[in-house]
Order: structure tokens, then C-alpha cells, then sequence
């Protein structure tokens, strides 16, 4: 195993532990929350997302790395199911949209923020909006493939 | 709850899994299966020591045993410190001397520092004890737990299901997917403890830490006080002590058995197989005697006190507490909470079993197959022997917790304690020269027997083959790794005494020279210098011996003014939590000023020492294994 193999797997290892161990947390708070917990516990389990995220920032910047290819992407799956399943309990239970619609919307409005907070002060804003600007990219494809 | 309890067990098993293919993909010879390369990251380190340090102990037995005798249970929390400051002690030194013969294990070094086969032997034996019966007895446990809290799953199928998971990663994995998995299990055993104590706080109406204070639980246990510096009873099974088993002699001796954790070979091997050594002094100050036993020393009780408080009626034996009724008032709660619980003590066991088992196979492996057996092993080959090898480990720990848990129980019981006796041994590697093979080997036996006629082993056997011993186990509340200690330690002194100057001092010199020369520590004038030794002593005094019982009314009636104080807290832990910050300010000023965990291997060349006596690694196949191994391999060409 080479030492740019390893350490990518140190890396990887590590954040996946953070995971690990927050993903139980806030599993259970969100449970909890949606149940007889409240507002409270809804906000403890965003919170405990978000620290997983700060966590993780922190172990690319001792690894000086950045985020791989297949986590954004299972952070944004994640993200979408999340969506998905918030919309849909709007939908079909009408106690869940009367109690939780604020603590949560809210929640799934601040983790993204974060998310664009940081890519900003990683990147700067341009490079930020560049990332997201998907007309550009696209065209810029199909330019070179013609 | 059972199929959130399967999930849950099921993400565990996908995690571990899923480490376990990166690290063999990511190694396709299987050159670094068995040591990992010597490159485990820090990070694995700082979690995995603490996390076994305090899962060897039992979380799940200390919880029970909590809720049952309260604070003077609490007690042995301090004890990580000491745990900590043998780490401090040992850790650098032992990197060092392996570093200079080329030893991959502590039994390789010990063996060729001290020129000794029984010394191996006896180190062999320890792992294997860790890796099959202690193991065993924590796989019994989880099963019992799974089967517990699913209800109707047996305990054997929930044993051998949580056997094939573990043997499944680390077979796939090897060592360093061992460790990794290790790790997060340790920081998920860290953060579902705050958890369930915050949840806990949030949730029910008043902690019943709180408002237990005072009192006494039934059969006269003391639950918020040290019932005495020794009591003289003939042991347990045979007189049972006034007020409870945790006096402070029982606390102190027990901390001494706790060392065992880290002078056992598996830790070791963990110590070796880290690549580089900036994680010692973090491990040892911050996670484990910070972090690992104030979240013991603060938040156990919290939960000890649930226990107590969920149950119909309050336990007359420690045999009558259990996890069920707090599991049940969680559930009652929140089903996810609740499972958050049974995957905490889930986690503690598997962290031990996990973390034996691999680290048993991988020692027997290098020490025994690749020493003795078949020489010169490639990668592959090496990674094959080393799954065999796991394979019937994990079998034989299997069996014995299916079948035989009882038997189980009684032999695992003087692992720690045999463990421990490997003190003068350690001492003589590190740091005393005049600690000859002899002088290790006569503290070994008398130490070793002492424990085994103070634990149920020799107790039982005694019984059984000729009379009834007139004491019980663990006589006068002393711990049996604290019976053999002092021993060991007096037939180690006495017989160095006759052969300090003995023919291999000069090779047990040579060592101890280059540690003068390359690996100086500077202990300063006399002060500083008695003040390093005479304040652990000062501590442990206070913290863990006799005069910890001055913390049971030192708080609650002070003995400067007549009036009583009221805290809302037992007096008895606030004296806990003092020591234990003075007891962390202590590992760290050893670890981090005195730089006894600080390790600068750039001055230390490797394999300094080379020479025939100094060959650690080195393959020694006897004749007659030669021999049988040839005649059996034509045997087989012949069926062929």
C-alpha cells in the first residue's frame, strides 16, 4: 500500500467513524423529536448533523484533502431523501405539518447554508457559484463534444 | 424493537465490513495483514487504546455493579489513571527498545531481551487466555444481551451470529481493519454514553443520582460511601463484607489488575503497530484519563441510578440487577433511544472480543507459525496462516461461550491479574537493568500462583482435589492481581539481588546503554526527581488507598466547622472529581512535561542491536518440528 493510499484511507476511515457516531445521535433525536421530544430534540439533531459536517471539515484540513467524489454524492443523496420524505409526511399526516413544518424546513434550509458558507470561505464566491453553475458546465460540454 | 435492533446491529456490521474490503483492496498481497504494515494511523490509537482500556474492564458489569453498590463502585473509575500512568511509563520505552531489535511483538522483545523461552511462553499463554476465554466470557455476555433484549432470539444463535460478524471483518480486513473498527466502536461507546445520560437529564423527571443519596440498599450496602480502608473477611463466596465489597483496599488492588489491560500482549502489539508514536501522550492524558474515565466517573453513575429507579423493587444481589427495566423505560420513551443503550453495551463487548480474538491470532501467527512452524512466509501466505489461525480462535471462543460459560467465567477471571504480574518484567526492559531472566521468571511463578489461589481457578480446583481452602476469592476485599503483586515483586528483588552481576548483564547492558545514550530523559535535580515518584504514590494514597475514605463525610460534615454541608451530591463524589482532575494534571505533566510518552524515534536507529542474540524476528524452526513437518508433508505427497 503507498502513503498517498493510506492516508486516503486513514481519511476516509476517520470520517466515516464521525458518521458513525452521529448518525446514531441524531437518528435517535429525530426519532425521539417527531415523537413526544419536540422542537428541542428536532434541533439537537440538526445540530449533531452539523457537527458531523464542522467535524469532518476539520479532518480534510489535517488530511489537507477535500471532499471525494463519492461523498458529496452520498451527502446529496442523503440530503434528497431527506426532502423527499419531509414533503411526503407533509403530505399525509397533517399532525407532522402542523408541528414539525418549522423546526424542520428550518433545519433543511441551515444545512445547506452551512454546506454554501463553507464552500465560500473555501473556495471564494466565484468558485462557489461556479460549482453550482450547471448552464455553463453544460454548454461548455457540449462545445468540446462537438 | 427487534428489527430497529437489527438494523442498527446490521449498519454496524455494513461499517465493519465495508472497512474491512478497503483495507484488502487497497493491499492485494496481503504484505501488511498481519502488522498492518506498522503504520497505523494516530487517530486509531488515541481511540482504540482507551476504548479497549475500558471495555476490558466490562462496561456492562460496571453499570450492573453501580447500580447495585453505587458510589463506592465508583471508586474503580480512578483506576483508568493508573492505567494511564503505566501506559505513561511503558509505552516509549517499549516502542524504543523494539525499535532497536527489530521486534514486532512484546513476547519477540521480552524473548530476546531476557534470552528466555519461558518468558515467551508465559507471554503466549497470556494471549491466549485473553484471546479465548476472556474474549469468550464477552461474547457470552452480548449473546445474553441480544437474546435479552430481542426476546425470543436464543443465546446461542445470538452468540454465534455475533462471532461470524467478527471473524468475518477481521478475516476479510486483517489487523488494520481491526483496529480502524476498533476505534469508531470506541468513540460510538464514548458518544451513546453521553447520550443516554443527557437523555436521560432531558427527559425523566428528576435524575435518580440525585435523589438515591443517603441511602442504603437492601443487606446494608453503603451506596454513597467507602465501607472501610480493608475489611477482614475471608473472601467472597466464603464471608460476605459489612456495608459492601469496594473498600479502599479493594479499589486500590483492583486499579493494579487494571494495568494487566495494558501490559498484556495484545495492547502491546497495538503500541508496536502504530506508525508513528505522537498519539501515546493524547491517548493516555486526554481521551482516556480525561475523557474515557470522567464520562465513567460523572455519567455511570447517572445511568446506575436509572437502572435502579426503572425496576419494580430495589436488587437485594448484584446478581438481581439488569438492563431490562431501563430499556424498557426508554423504549416507553423512544424505541431508537432505548436501542441506542443495547448498541452501546453491544459495542463495549465487541470492542473486546474484536480486539482479542485478532489481536491473538495475529501474535500466534508471528510468533509461533512464522517463528517455528513454516519460516519465511510471503505475504500471502502469512495472511492465509493468520486467518487459520483466527478461525479456530474464534471457534474455540465460540464454543466455550455456547457451552461451557461458566467454566468460562472462572478461567477468564485471573486474566487481568496474570497480566498484571508481567510488572517486573516490563520494569526490567524499561528501565531497571538489574531485573534478571531469573529474578522475572521466580516473581512470575510465586506472583501467578498467588492469583490463581486468590480467583476462582485454584479455589475450585483445591476444593475438588483435596480440601476446602479456609478462604474465598479475593480474601481480606484484596484484589488477586494485589496478592501477586507484592510477591512478584519481593522474589524478583531477592533473586536479583543474587544475580545482578550474573553473565548476561553485559547483554542486558547493552540495551539499557543505548537508552543513555539515544533516548535520554531528563528527571532533573533530586526534588524534581522525588517528586516524580513520591506524587503518584501521594495520589494514589488519596485517590485510591486508605485515605480516599476521608471523602465518604469530607464534603457532607467538614471537619473545620460543626455545621453539616449540603451539597445535593454525595460527598464521596465530589472527592472523586477532585482526584480525578489532580489525577489527569499528574498523567499529563509525566506524559507531556516530563515527556515520558513524548517518543523521538529520529535519534534511534533500527536494529541497532544485531548479532545472533539479538535476532527478534528471526525464524528459529527446531530440529524435530523440521523433522515431523517433512514426514508429514511426504504422507501426504504419498496419498496424493
Amino acid at each position: 500500500m503507498s502513503d498517498p493510499e493510506m492516508r486516503a484511507l486513514d481519511r476516509h476511515s476517520l470520517a466515516m467513524t464521525i458518521w458513525l457516531c452521529c448518525g446514531f445521535v441524531a437518528a435517535a433525536c429525530f426519532s425521539y423529536g417527531f415523537g413526544a421530544g419536540g422542537i428541542l430534540f428536532v434541533a439537537w439533531g440538526f445540530s449533531v448533523i452539523l457537527a458531523g459536517f464542522i467535524a469532518h471539515i476539520i479532518v480534510n484540513a489535517v488530511y489537507d484533502a477535500y471532499f471525494t467524489s463519492r461523498e458529496l454524492a452520498l451527502g446529496l443523496i442523503a440530503y434528497a431523501v431527506a426532502l423527499v420524505s419531509f414533503g411526503l409526511a407533509l403530505l399525509l399526516s397533517h399532525d407532522f405539518a402542523r408541528r414539525q413544518f418549522l423546526p424542520v424546513s428550518l433545519g433543511l434550509i441551515i444545512v445547506p447554508a452551512v454546506v454554501i458558507f463553507y464552500m465560500i470561505v473555501h473556495f471564494g464566491v466565484r468558485r462557489t457559484f461556479e460549482s453550482f453553475d450547471v448552464i455553463r458546465r453544460f454548454s461548455r460540454s457540449n462545445r468540446s463534444a462537438s | 424493537m427487534t428489527e430497529l435492533l437489527a438494523i442498527a446491529l446490521g449498519i454496524l456490521l455494513a461499517y465493519a465490513l465495508y472497512i474491512a474490503v478497503q483495507c484488502t483492496r487497497h493491499d492485494p498481497n496481503g504484505e501488511s495483514h498481519l502488522l498492518a504494515a506498522a503504520s497505523l494511523p494516530t487517530w486509531t490509537y488515541v481511540f482504540a487504546a482507551s476504548g479497549i482500556a475500558v471495555s476490558a474492564l466490562g462496561i456492562p458489569d460496571h453499570l450492573r455493579l453501580l447500580s447495585f453498590y453505587g458510589f463506592q463502585r465508583n471508586q474503580l473509575v480512578l483506576g483508568l489513571i493508573i492505567v494511564a500512568l503505566t501506559g505513561t511509563l511503558f509505552q516509549r520505552r517499549l516502542t524504543i527498545a523494539a525499535r532497536i531489535v527489530g521486534a514486532r511483538t512484546v513476547g519477540e522483545l521480552f524473548g530476546v531481551y531476557y534470552q528466555s523461552t519461558t518468558i515467551r511462553l508465559y507471554l503466549l499463554l497470556l494471549t491466549f487466555l485473553f484471546a479465548v476465554p476472556f474474549a469468550a466470557a464477552a461474547l457470552t455476555e452480548a449473546g445474553m444481551l441480544l437474546s435479552a433484549t430481542t426476546g425470543h432470539l436464543p443465546v446461542v444463535p445470538s452468540i454465534a451470529a455475533i462471532a461470524i460478524f467478527l471473524f468475518l471483518f477481521s478475516a476479510i480486513g486483517g489487523w488494520r481493519a481491526v483496529i480502524y473498527v476498533t476505534a469508531a466502536f470506541s468513540a460510538l461507546l464514548l458518544v451513546l454514553m453521553i447520550f443516554i445520560s443527557g437523555f436521560s437529564a432531558a427527559v425523566f423527571d428528576q435524575l435518580a443520582v440525585l435523589s438515591r443519596s443517603g441511602t442504603t440498599q437492601p443487606g446494608g450496602i453503603l451506596t454513597d460511601a467507602i465501607p472501610g480502608v480493608i475489611q477482614l473477611v475471608r473472601g467472597v463466596g466464603k464471608e460476605a463484607p459489612q456495608g459492601g465489597l469496594w473498600t479502599t483496599a479493594a479499589a486500590a488492588s483492583f486499579a493494579i489488575a487494571a494495568i494487566g489491560i495494558v501490559l498484556s500482549p495484545g495492547f502491546g502489539f497495538l503500541g508496536l503497530t502504530t506508525r508513528t508514536r505522537r498519539g501515546f501522550a493524547f491517548s493516555q492524558v486526554w481521551i482516556l484519563a480525561a475523557l474515557a474515565a470522567g464520562t465513567l466517573l460523572f455519567l455511570g453513575p447517572i445511568i446506575g441510578a436509572e437502572m435502579v429507579a426503572s425496576a419494580s423493587s430495589a436488587p437485594t444481589s448484584p446478581g438481581d440487577t439488569s438492563f431490562g427495566p431501563l430499556t424498557g423505560r426508554l423504549a416507553r420513551a423512544d424505541e431508537l433511544v432505548a436501542i441506542c443503550l443495547v448498541v452501546m453495551l453491544i459495542v463495549s463487548l465487541l470492542i473486546t472480543v474484536g480486539f482479542f480474538t485478532a489481536s491473538g491470532a495475529s501474535i500466534f501467527t508471528t510468533e509461533l507459525v512464522d517463528r517455528y512452524f513454516v519460516p519465511g512466509m510471503i505475504g500471502s501466505e502469512r495472511r492465509l496462516a493468520a486467518r487459520i489461525a483466527l478461525a479456530a480462535i474464534c471457534f474455540t471462543a465460540t464454543l466455550l461461550a455456547c457451552f461451557l460459560p461458566i467454566t468460562t467465567a472462572i478461567v477468564s477471571s485471573t486474566t487481568l491479574s496474570l497480566s498484571a504480574q508481567l510488572l517486573p518484567a516490563f520494569l526490567g526492559v524499561c528501565w531497571l537493568r538489574w531485573i534478571s531472566r531469573s529474578a522475572v521468571i521466580a516473581g512470575l511463578i510465586v506472583g501467578s500462583l498467588l492469583v490463581i489461589f486468590t480467583e476462582p481457578p485454584g479455589l475450585v480446583l483445591f476444593d475438588r482435589l483435596f480440601v476446602e481452602l479456609p478462604w474465598g476469592r479475593w480474601p481480606l476485599t484484596i484484589h488477586s492481581a494485589a496478592w501477586g503483586l507484592p510477591f512478584n515483586l519481593a522474589a524478583c528483588l531477592i533473586v536479583s539481588l543474587w544475580t545482578r552481576n550474573d553473565v548476561e548483564h553485559r547483554h542486558r547492558d547493552q540495551l539499557h546503554d543505548i537508552y543513555l545514550r539515544d533516548d535520554w530523559i531528563a528527571f532533573g535535580g533530586r526534588a524534581a526527581r522525588g517528586a516524580k515518584w513520591s506524587l503518584p504514590l501521594l495520589w494514589s494514597f488519596f485517590a485510591l488507598g486508605p485515605g480516599a475514605i476521608l471523602g465518604n463525610t469530607f464534603f457532607s460534615r467538614p471537619i473545620f466547622i460543626d455545621k453539616d454541608a449540603s451539597l445535593g451530591v454525595p460527598s464521596l463524589w465530589v472527592w472523586q472529581a477532585i482526584f480525578w482532575i489532580a489525577g489527569v494534571l499528574l498523567v499529563w505533566w509525566l506524559a507531556y512535561r516530563v515527556r515520558l510518552s513524548i517518543v523521538d524515534v529520529s535519534s534511534v536507529r533500527t536494529r541497532t542491536l544485531a548479532g545472533r542474540q539479538w535476532s527478534a524476528g528471526g525464524s528459529l524452526q527446531p530440529k524435530w518440528i523440521e523433522v515431523s513437518l517433512a514426514r508429514l508433508a511426504r504422507r501426504e505427497n504419498i496419498a496424493r
